[in-house]
C-alpha cells in the first residue's frame, strides 16, 4: 500500500519547531487511520467511550492538536472526498485484508496469544463515517480549519502547498510528491521512540521533510517523469506496480527512456493498464480551490465538554493538557516575520 | 584552486562573546566571509529571535579571505573548542583543503574541526522605524532583567521623553524600575513618540548574559507592539544587533 519512493527521495530531517507559525496541510485520513492503529490497548482494543463508540482518534486528535497549537504551528486537515474509480481495485484489495486480518485476529485472541492478537488487530483498522464526523468536531472546537476534498485529500493538501497557502502538506504517503506538493513532511509529531507496528522492536521518529524541488534535481527528472516512475514503482491505482521493478530500476528506466511508452521492456504490461488516466489523476488532480483559511480560537469549554461529558475522556487529563495549551498560547510571542515586509 | 582564508584575533573574549550569542538561538550556525569580513545572521527555529552579526577585517590582528566563502558549524561543538582559549589567547581560523575548519590557539594548539553544509538561506531583517531608543550600560540592563525575571517573564519598557519605565508583571506580584533622564545608568534615550513594548525573557536573558559581560553598553531601540532591537557595543566588532519579536498581548 502506498508509493515506494522512499529509498529515492531527498530526506532532511527537521523538527516540529521549524514549522512555528507555518500553516501545514494534513492529509487527515492518513492522520486519522495512524491513529485508529496505534492506539489501542493492550488487548489491541481500541479505546472508547461508555457506548462502546471508538474514541481513539479523539485522544489521538486531541493530544496532537494540542503539541501543534502550542508550538504555534497551524495545521489544517484535509479530507478524502470520493476515491477516484480507478482506485477500486487498492480498496477492494484492502478491505480483503482487513477481513483476514480479522479471522486472524479473532484466532490468535482465542489462542490467548495477545502480541499476535494486537498485531492482526493493528491491520483490520478502518474508517467509518461516524469517527470522520467526530474528528472534523473535534477540530472545529479546537478552531482547526477543515477543508473537504473532492477526490483525494493529498491532491488537495499538495495544491494548497503550491497556491502558498500551505508551506508543506503532512502525510506518510510520497503519493503527495506525484500530486505536486512543493514539500512533504512525514512522521509529523514529536521526535521518540516508536514500536514497529506488527514487530516487536523500536525505532526512533524524526520528523523529516522533503523538497520536490530539490528530490527531482537530484533524481534528474521534471515533474511529469517522477509521476512515470510512481507509476512503475505502483501507485494506489496500479498497486502492483511492474514486474521485477523495484524503486531504483524503475528510477534507471525513465533517466533512460524518459517516459513510460519509451521503456521497451514494459511495453506489453503498459498495455494492461490505464496509465494515462494514471497519469491525469496526479497531473490534473480533481482538486478544492480554497478562497481563505481561518483559524479561530480553541473553544475550550467546547473541547471539555465533547470529550468528557460526551465521550468519557478523563475530565482531570482533558483539562490538564487544554491548560497546558492555554499557558503555551498566552506565553507566544510574534514572530518576526511579519516585520520583514513591512 | 586554492582556498585562502584566515582570520586571526588577537584575544579570544570577542569570538567567545559572539559564539555564546549566537548559542542561544541556534544549533548550527552558517557564516560569511569575504574581503571585507565575516558576517553571521540567523533566527531561532520558532522566529522569534535574530541575530545579525557583521565583524569588519580591521577587527582582526590577520586577515585575508580571496573569496566570498560560507561555511558551517554546529553551535555547541564550536563553543566548545572556543572555551579552551585563555582570555589573551589569540585564535586563528581557515578552511582546510579537506574542508575542515581549522582553528589555531595561541602558539601551539591546533583543532580541525568538522563543518556541516550550511543550509541557511538568507535570512532578511525586520523593516520597521523605531520610536524609541534607550542607552544603558550592559551591567545595569543585566541587573534590571533579573530584578524583573524573578516575578515575570516578561519585560515591559515603557519610553517617554524623560525616563524610562522597565516592568514586569506575574503570577507572585509585580515589579517596577525607572530610570531618569540625568541618571548614570542610563546613558541615552531619545523618544519621538511614547511607546510601551513587551519582549520575553527567555530570550533576553540569555543574550544579554552572553554578551553583556564584553560588551560596555547596550542601545534598545523598539516601537509599541513592534520588534525591539539591541545593539551592543562590543570595541572591535562592527555591529551585534539582536532583534526579538514582542509578545502577543492576550
Amino acid at each position: 500500500m502506498g508509493l515506494d519512493l522512499k529509498a529515492l527521495v531527498v530526506r532532511e530531517k527537521t523538527n516540529l519547531e521549524s514549522f512555528a507559525s507555518k500553516v501545514v496541510a494534513i492529509d487527515a485520513y492518513n492522520a486519522i487511520y495512524q491513529f485508529l492503529a496505534i492506539i489501542r490497548g493492550p488487548d489491541g482494543l481500541h479505546l472508547s467511550d461508555k457506548q462502546g463508540r471508538v474514541t481513539s482518534h479523539l485522544s489521538g486528535l486531541f493530544y496532537r492538536n494540542i503539541n501543534f497549537l502550542s508550538i504555534g504551528i497551524k495545521p489544517v486537515y484535509v479530507f478524502d472526498g470520493k476515491p477516484p474509480s480507478l482506485k477500486s481495485a487498492e480498496i477492494e484489495h484492502r478491505k480483503q485484508a482487513k477481513r483476514d486480518a480479522t479471522v486472524k485476529y479473532e484466532k490468535a485472541l482465542k489462542a490467548g496469544d495477545l502480541q499476535e492478537a494486537r498485531k492482526y488487530a493493528q491491520q483490520t483498522t478502518s474508517m467509518r463515517d461516524t469517527m470522520v464526523q467526530d474528528s472534523k468536531k473535534i477540530l472545529n472546537l479546537f478552531g482547526i480549519p477543515v477543508i473537504q476534498a473532492p477526490s483525494e485529500g493529498e491532491a488537495t493538501a499538495a495544491h494548497l502547498t503550491q497556491t502558498g497557502q500551505a508551506y508543506a502538506s503532512a502525510s506518510q504517503d510520497f503519493d503527495s510528491i506525484l500530486f505536486g506538493a512543493k514539500k512533504l513532511v512525514r512522521n509529523f509529531t514529536n521526535s521518540g521512540r516508536r514500536k514497529l507496528p506488527n514487530r516487536n522492536s523500536y525505532i526512533e521518529i524524526v520528523p523529516e521533510i522533503i523538497d520536490t524541488q530539490k528530490t527531482l534535481a537530484e533524481l534528474k527528472l521534471n515533474k511529469e517523469q517522477i509521476v512515470d516512475l510512481g507509476i512503475l514503482i505502483g501507485t494506489d491505482f496500479n498497486p502492483d506496480g511492474f514486474e521485477r521493478v523495484g524503486p531504483k530500476t524503475a528510477l534507471k528506466m525513465i533517466q533512460e527512456h524518459s517516459r513510460l511508452e519509451d521503456i521497451p521492456q514494459i511495453q506489453e504490461q503498459l498495455e494492461r493498464i490505464n496509465y494515462k488516466q494514471i497519469r491525469k489523476i496526479f497531473l490534473e488532480p480533481d482538486v478544492a480551490d480554497v478562497s481563505e483559511i481561518n483559524f479561530e480560537p480553541v473553544n475550550y469549554e467546547g473541547v471539555t465538554k465533547y470529550l468528557v461529558e460526551e465521550r468519557n475522556f478523563s475530565q482531570d487529563r482533558v483539562e490538564t493538557s487544554l491548560n497546558r495549551l492555554k499557558k503555551a498560547l498566552e506565553k507566544k510571542s510574534h514572530t518576526l516575520e511579519q516585520w520583514f515586509s513591512e | 584552486m586554492t582556498l585562502v582564508f584566515s582570520a586571526k584575533t588577537s584575544g579570544s573574549d570577542d569570538l567567545k562573546a559572539i559564539i555564546s550569542a549566537i548559542s542561544t538561538l541556534v544549533e548550527e550556525a552558517t557564516f560569511v566571509a569575504n574581503a571585507e569580513g565575516i558576517t553571521f545572521r540567523g533566527m531561532d527555529p520558532s522566529h522569534v529571535a535574530l541575530i545579525d552579526i557583521s565583524w569588519p577585517n580591521s577587527a582582526f590582528e590577520k586577515y585575508e579571505c580571496d573569496n566570498d566563502i560560507k561555511f558551517g558549524v554546529r553551535v555547541d561543538e564550536f563553543s566548545k573548542l572556543i572555551k579552551r582559549a585563555e582570555k589573551q589567547d589569540s585564535i586563528e581560523i581557515g578552511i582546510s583543503e579537506d574542508n575542515m575548519l581549522l582553528v589555531t590557539i595561541g602558539k601551539n594548539k591546533k583543532y580541525k574541526m568538522r563543518l556541516i553544509e550550511s543550509s541557511a538561506s538568507d535570512t532578511p531583517l525586520p523593516k520597521i522605524p523605531y520610536d524609541a531608543k534607550i542607552g544603558l550600560t550592559s551591567s545595569a540592563f543585566d541587573k534590571i532583567l533579573g530584578d524583573v525575571q524573578v516575578v515575570s517573564d516578561y519585560l515591559t519598557i515603557k519610553a517617554t521623553t524623560s525616563k524610562a519605565e522597565f516592568s514586569g508583571k506575574g503570577d507572585s506580584g509585580e515589579v517596577l524600575i525607572d530610570l531618569e533622564k540625568g541618571m548614570e545608568q542610563l546613558t541615552d534615550i531619545s523618544v519621538k513618540q511614547e511607546s510601551t513594548g513587551t519582549y520575553s525573557l527567555e530570550y533576553l536573558n540569555p543574550v544579554v548574559k552572553a554578551v553583556g559581560t564584553t560588551a560596555g553598553s547596550v542601545t534598545c531601540e523598539y516601537s509599541s507592539a513592534k520588534p525591539l532591537r539591541i545593539e551592543f557595543k562590543v570595541a572591535n566588532i562592527g555591529r551585534i544587533h539582536f532583534y526579538l519579536a514582542p509578545r502577543v498581548e492576550s
